[in-house]
């Protein structure tokens, strides 16, 4: 009766503990949809034999194609976080009969899964760096697959064990690490043996022998522990982010070691926690990373207005935000009357590994085409794609650009590749906006370095463009010598401004920023604008706040911030604590 | 009488392969011809476009396709001078046997075969007008390689130099930028050239992490450092003379600016070049020509080795001296020069203007001697020295005994970069680098050349005709070989260890 009731309440413990476990890895899915969706956007698959070949020509390719192919079912975030889910459901299931898990030890399949979601949802910012193929399911599908294989040889004779270690080193091209895991797994499952002798052998060899049979044109770093991810660029490097995996094959090994040992009533619950604050400690989390994701896919469908809606409710935007916003504003006007009320000095990404991210990797490609530097942004396409690959999201914006300078077999190209996508099959790119068209029309070519400072470009660029006849450049012209802090910038795009929009009211910031210049850096022969007096009543006001706060001792960055809650939203305020771009 | 047996046995192979697949119509996949069908009125609009090309009686299969957003399926009916027919297709593209199209080939040779199309669309066929495809006498080299890259701009990852069978698709990897690099910041290889198509005496550059110059001498690989204190960098541009281990070389000091707005997107361009020459034997340097103010590039043998043609700059106008880049990229051009070569004393002679471009507003690069030293390739536009990112760039060829160019527009498309032109071992095909199918991604063309008169060029075939929409990889310095590289990238690799 007791050992009835005990086990009851070992079950109980053991289902809540799933429960809890399978709400929080749904929970954390949810939270992190758009990074799903950037995985799929920054992910390639190209359909084709040289895609193909290019990766079985690799050991673990195939599993990466596959991963690569599935990855793209994250264009509905929530159809690719259930797939996952239900790859991870099968690890538990076939891995508690491939391990012989019974009772509350069955929990223990939930540290692989941790291990696996972890990986998921640690990445960060290396989701634009890094150039993995089927990075997002190939290692939980090969996972998987060597679990069922693992299942397969347990549930056959110790006598044909040799053979399954056999198996085990044929498809080292497949599996990768996954089948020394596998070999490895099989040696520790049952008493040692001479096969098992002889599986250590195979274990051992095994990549060294597929490298010199087969992969001599590979990298040997590429074809040792094929498939276990290592993050490198020619940058950056982390080693903290191959955690997850080594932790993934650490439980591997543990469990048949000790699995049997691990029923009493507690191991789920403690398993569940474990896997919860593993997961918890390693995510990324940070609100801009989300929110720059967020704007990047509204703004890839020039959805302006959902920008603008992002971009108000993000108090401290990245600078790819705050590039990003402001284009929203060029399109649907208010930029000189809203950009300093939402601010324009942006924040640094945050990141643990101090990668070299930044607007560059995240959205040039966009924010060049959106202001009509279409060259720019195709070479700035090609450079991130030829570092991590032709995912949709540089197809995509390849084919706006080729659309934009007339190159239609080009478009023709890049379409046809997006069309194999099984949600692409009908894109096309979107017609060229009148504001890229004029942008596009209203600069003479002229030639550029090396130069990848996207932002230091576009500022630079437009405030020294004042003698231009396009309205639209105008405002950008004068909005960007106003970020550059410039009066001599300043007065020369002040005065084009001027004459381009003349029937239209003179804009808040430009009113600031007039003001402003007047008082402090006024040129000899001044053009006269008209100001309104509360505009000018509450310059002054600035200053008299400004004179009594700035007192001997007392840091800039000290005043910036006391005054930052009155006087954040004007130019006055960015022009004297605002982070220099430039 | 020994040919002629060779012929008749040929012909009789053909003929029983013909027979054998005409036997075995649904083995082989052969569809039949629409019953009936409208007149379309036109050529089909095929991919890759082989209508009336001439091509070598071994060239690998012309697969090709109709486009898929307008058939639903195609069939194509091939019929041979003796009468012989066959069908192919399926779905919208015709793809054939290798050995099935080399027995039509052997069938055709010298003479033309007709192909006729029909294409699906909505449940209806069409019948569009047929066209021939000449087969000439004359073969191709059986092997060509070339770099594969992105038309890339500064960033590089994945690179491989691949050599292709022509007669089938094979191709395999020469070497690749990864398997011996061991360096985050990668390796870049470029720069492939062979000795008289033979790929005993051969050579490629590594650059970057742990760089030099691989060179095989007599199948013996090392790697080695061409820069020396009096030269301005390590070889770049190289020549095998065609005789002697000897290697001509530009040595270059390059770099590559970008079009804010210009179609060409990108232009690449020396500060500085020179020419050297590379003894393999002794490992020794010496400076054919380094004239500090102008830039000397591209250097060529001619086929006997007696000269070495080259470009080189022409004085910029005085007012554009000093100047940076931006203001001069249009105005920098090329001629053409040459001078004499005595093998026993190794001396060059004087400079000779061999063509002047720059006087009709162009610029002349990567000249090729025909094998049979009558003629001259180049890649010509209107200026600078890298013509691949120039729309305006074609291929000219220039009889040496004549002052100007012949007409080559067969080889040339409008309006899209061709480049990088070399001559078959016979003679009779030239290949270029053209970005014509897109403007973006180049591909390799070949053109019959004969009597100095070129036919229509056709596309480097590929068993699946899709396979150049989904390389995203450009074909960069394409070369004739008539054997394969034997050594493995495992053994090249073994030199930069």
């Amino acid at each position: 009766m007791e050992m009835i009731q005990r086990n009851k309440a070992t079950a109980i413990f053991l289902y809540v503990s799933l429960l809890a476990f399978i709400s929080f890895v749904i929970y954390l899915l949810y939270i992190n949809q758009e990074v799903l969706y950037t995985a799929h956007d920054r992910s390639e698959f190209i359909v084709g034999a040289p895609f193909f070949h290019t990766l079985v020509s690799k050991p673990f390719g195939l599993m990466q194609y596959a991963g690569a192919w599935l990855t793209q079912l994250f264009y509905h975030p929530a159809l690719g976080a259930c797939l996952l889910v239900a790859i991870w459901a099968l690890i538990f299931l076939v891995g508690a009969k491939a391990f012989r898990l019974q009772g509350a030890a069955t929990a223990l399949m939930l540290l692989p899964i941790a291990c696996l979601l972890t990986s998921i949802v640690d990445l960060g910012y290396w989701i634009y760096i890094f150039s993995i193929r089927g990075y997002w399911f190939s290692q939980s599908v090969g996972y998987l697959a060597m679990l069922l294989l693992l299942w397969a040889a347990r549930c056959t004779p110790r006598r044909w064990h040799l053979a399954w270690y056999l198996l085990g080193f044929c498809i080292y091209p497949v599996l990768g690490w996954f089948a020394l895991l596998f070999m490895l797994c099989l040696m520790l499952c049952d008493r040692p043996s001479w096969r098992e002798l002889l599986g250590v052998v195979l274990l051992l060899f095994t990549a060294s022998i597929w490298r010199t049979l087969v992969y001599s044109n590979q990298n040997p770093d590429d074809v040792m522990l094929a498939g276990l991810p290592r993050f490198i660029t020619p940058i950056d490097s982390s080693s903290y982010l191959s955690i997850p995996f080594w932790a993934l094959a650490a439980f591997t090994v543990f469990i048949p070691l000790c699995g049997r040992y691990l029923s009493r009533w507690f191991v789920p619950v403690l398993c569940a926690a474990a896997g919860i604050i593993y997961t918890c400690s390693f995510q990324f989390s940070d609100r801009n990373y989300t929110d720059e994701m967020r704007m990047m896919r509204l703004a890839s469908d020039d959805n302006w207005q959902e920008v603008l809606r992002v971009a108000a409710e993000n108090p401290n935007p990245s600078h790819s935000m705050v590039m990003l916003r402001n284009i929203a504003l060029m399109n649907e006007g208010g930029l000189l009357e809203r950009s300093f009320q939402l601010g324009n000095s942006g924040t640094d990404i945050h990141n643990p590994d101090s990668l070299h991210v930044s607007l560059l990797n995240i959205a040039s490609p966009l924010v060049y085409y959106n202001y009509g530097k279409v060259n720019l942004a195709i070479r700035l396409s090609f450079e991130n794609a030829v570092a991590t690959g032709f995912s949709p999201f540089y197809l995509k914006i390849l084919a706006r650009c080729a659309r934009a300078t007339g190159e239609e077999k080009v478009v023709e190209r890049y379409t046809t590749l997006l069309h194999h996508h099984p949600f692409y099959a009908h894109w096309q790119p979107a017609p060229i906006s009148g504001k890229v068209s004029e942008l596009q029309n209203a600069f003479a070519d002229d030639i550029n370095g090396v130069d990848n400072n996207c932002e230091g470009y576009i500022i630079y660029n437009f405030s020294h463009t004042s003698g231009t006849d396009s309205r639209t450049v105008s405002e950008q012209a004068l909005f960007y010598s106003m970020i550059r802090r410039d009066s001599r910038c300043f007065w020369a795009s002040i005065r084009n401004y001027v004459k381009l929009h003349p029937d239209e009211a003179f804009p808040l910031h430009a009113q600031e920023a007039y003001i402003m210049y007047m008082d402090k850096a006024p040129e000899e022969k001044r053009i006269m604008l008209p100001v309104e007096q509360q505009v000018y009543d509450r310059y002054k006001k600035f200053w008299e706040t400004l004179e009594k706060q700035a007192k001997p001792g007392v840091k800039l960055e000290k005043i910036g911030e006391d005054m930052r809650r009155e006087w954040g939203g004007t130019y006055w305020w960015y022009n004297i604590f605002g982070r220099k771009l430039l | 009488m020994t040919n002629m047996l060779g012929l008749k046995t040929k012909m009789l192979a053909a003929a029983l392969v013909f027979g054998a697949l005409l036997l075995l119509p649904s083995c082989a996949g052969h569809p039949d011809v629409p019953s009936s069908s409208k007149d379309a009125g036109c050529l089909p609009a095929i991919f890759p476009d082989y209508c009336d090309v001439t091509v070598p009686c071994n060239i690998a299969p012309l697969n090709f396709m109709l486009p898929a957003d307008q058939f639903d399926a195609c069939v194509a009916r091939f019929s041979t001078p003796d009468g012989r027919q066959q069908t192919y297709g399926k779905g919208v593209k015709v793809q054939m046997p290798v050995s099935e199209w080399h027995a039509i080939l052997d069938a055709s040779k010298g003479k033309s075969l007709k192909v006729e199309v029909w294409g699906q669309k909505e449940n209806e066929w069409l019948s569009f007008a047929p066209f021939e495809i000449h087969v000439a006498d004359e073969p191709i080299d059986e092997y060509l390689s070339y770099r594969l890259i992105e038309p890339s701009y500064i960033v590089y990852d994945y690179m491989e130099i691949a050599q292709r069978d022509l007669t089938s698709f094979e191709e395999t990897q020469i070497f690749n930028n990864k398997v011996s690099c061991d360096d985050p910041k990668g390796q870049c290889i470029n720069c492939h050239s062979y000795q008289n198509y033979k790929t005993d005496n051969m050579l490629f550059h590594a650059r970057v992490t742990r760089g030099g110059t691989v060179i095989v001498s007599d199948g013996k690989v090392s790697k080695v450092n061409l820069k020396r204190d009096n030269t301005i960098s390590a070889g770049v541009y190289p020549a095998w003379h065609p005789t002697a281990k000897l290697i001509a070389f530009s040595t270059n000091l390059t770099h590559q600016v970008f079009h804010t707005a210009h179609p060409n997107k990108v232009e690449v361009f020396d500060t500085a070049s020179d020419l050297i020459l590379y003894d393999v034997a002794t490992d020794s340097v010496s400076i054919i020509s380094n004239d500090s103010t102008l830039l000397e590039v591209f250097p060529t043998w001619s086929p006997d080795g007696r000269y070495l043609y080259y470009c080189k700059s022409v004085p910029l106008p005085e007012e554009l001296r000093g100047e940076d880049i931006s203001a001069t990229w249009s105005k920098v051009q090329y001629n053409l020069y040459r001078r004499s070569f005595e093998l026993t004393s190794r001396t060059f002679g004087e400079e000779e203007l061999v063509y002047d471009a720059a006087s009709a507003d162009k610029s002349v690069t990567l000249p090729r001697v025909s094998p049979d030293g009558r003629y001259i390739l180049f890649a010509e536009g209107q200026h600078g020295c890298f013509h691949i990112w120039h729309h305006d760039a074609d291929i000219a060829c220039l009889p040496l005994a004549q002052d100007s160019v012949i007409d080559l527009s067969c080889l040339n498309s409008e309006g899209f970069a061709e480049s990088y032109p070399t001559w078959s071992i016979n003679g009779h095909w030239i290949m270029c680098a053209s970005r014509r199918i897109d403007g973006n991604y180049s591909r390799v063309f070949i053109s019959y050349f004969n009597n100095g008169k070129a036919r229509k060029a056709f596309l480097l075939p590929q068993e699946d005709p899709e396979h150049n929409t989904f390389r995203l990889k450009s074909y960069n310095r394409p070369e004739f070989m008539v054997e394969p590289v034997g050594i493995s990238v495992d053994q090249f690799s073994k030199v930069f260890q």
